[in-house]
């Protein structure tokens, strides 16, 4: 008789061309200290069931595929270990606030769509005029967005935001959070194109700063920080157009 | 069947996590916030009242319900405004060169140290 310890994982199940809700399926797997969750849903899909389905990749925190609701929580599944929960179950769902494709696998493109609106990228007036050479940047002007730029992507962050999950105008955090990295990158000349996209409406005046964003993150990037610093440029920037010459710019 | 799956949000989507219903409460300590100051208000209201509307008005709120409420708007606004220094660092981090002031000291610099510099002036100016 087997003595391996085993433990539950209680797996929400969707497929769309034969379910018209969701299910929540019991395995039992084997329990081993070293092993995080995505562990234990890669040996269910190898070993009981080929159906199931989820998204992975990198299994070291930098990929951001894996991101899951874990009893709740927003986690990337590479990074939760199983003994953290052993011996009670563990329940497996979809990201929340996202449409769910199948299984385990959220739709990406509302998220997509804001992230491409705040143009995170450099947005220079010169970019074909190298005669200057390299953008030169102190190590004060990097600490600037630093830790905004450690974004992987994962949207924990919009799985912990009960604004993201009610109010579909708004951006989001870690959309905004990226629009704002590159706002206070002093390489970038993209303000005010981006301020366009984010002041409008409740595109980021919806966050009422919760904060969960930031307790979720697994890269400490503090989107929610990042939102209300955005939010203050965007006050100034509203009552300069008061005092600043017309056509004068942000 | 087919097509994505869109899960309902319930109304009760601020008892879904601990830090949701730190959010509401630090919310909900406005109205304490606001209501103290309508008494306030009133109270300057009774002060040009004249003398007499003034001590009706201090003798009506030494009742026990109303030190109740005041004791309550106390914690409320003492709640309100430790939340909010609290999230100071957050909205505008502090930079020593490229290091960022630790949140602590931030909050104190930002926060707590106008606060008390603000009531020292207060209570100096209303017992000189």
């Amino acid at each position: 008789m087997s003595t391996e310890l085993t433990m539950t994982l209680e797996v929400f199940r969707y497929h769309p061309e034969t379910d018209s809700e969701p299910r929540f399926q019991a395995y039992e797997v084997p329990y081993d200290e070293d092993w995080v969750v995505l562990d234990a849903l890669n040996w269910i899909k190898d070993h009981v069931d080929g159906s199931l389905t989820h998204r992975w990749s990198c299994r070291m925190g930098v990929c951001g595929s894996c991101g899951m609701m874990v009893n709740g929580d927003p986690k990337l599944t590479c990074a939760v270990f199983l003994k953290d929960y052993y011996p009670r179950p563990i329940k497996v769902e979809p990201l929340v606030n996202f449409p769910v494709e199948r299984d385990l696998v959220v739709s990406l493109d509302g998220f997509m769509d804001k992230l491409e609106a705040v143009k995170p990228y450099i947005i220079r007036g010169d970019v074909n005029d190298t005669s200057g050479g390299e953008y030169l940047q102190s190590p004060a002007e990097l600490a600037q967005y630093k830790q905004y730029s450690m974004c992987i992507n994962c949207m924990l962050c919009y799985a912990a935001c009960p604004v993201a999950g009610h109010e579909d105008e708004f951006l989001g955090p870690a959309a905004l959070a990226l629009g704002h990295r590159y706002n206070k990158d002093s390489r970038d000349q993209g303000q005010a194109e981006r301020l366009d996209v984010m002041l409008v409406g409740e595109a980021i005046w919806g966050c009422t700063f919760v904060g969960e964003c930031t307790v979720v993150c697994p890269k400490h990037v503090d989107p929610a920080g990042a939102i209300q610093q955005a939010k203050a440029v965007g006050a100034q920037e509203f009552f300069k157009r008061f005092v600043a010459p017309k056509g004068a710019g942000v | 069947m087919s097509g994505r799956y869109h899960r309902p949000h319930g109304w009760a989507w601020f008892l879904e996590r601990p830090g949701y219903i730190r959010f509401m409460v630090r919310e909900l300590t406005s109205f304490f916030v606001a209501g103290y100051l309508i008494v306030l208000l009133v109270t300057l209201g009774r002060l040009g009242g004249g003398e007499a509307a003034f001590a009706e008005w201090l003798n009506a709120l030494s009742g026990p319900g109303w030190m109740l409420a005041h004791v309550v708007a106390l914690i409320a606004a003492v709640w309100h405004s430790i939340t909010w220094f609290g999230a100071v660092p957050q909205a505008m981090p502090m930079y020593l060169g490229e290091k960022k002031l630790p949140a602590p000291l931030a909050a104190v610099v930002m926060g707590y140290g106008p606060w008390l510099t603000v009531t020292a002036v207060i209570v100096w100016w209303v017992l000189r």
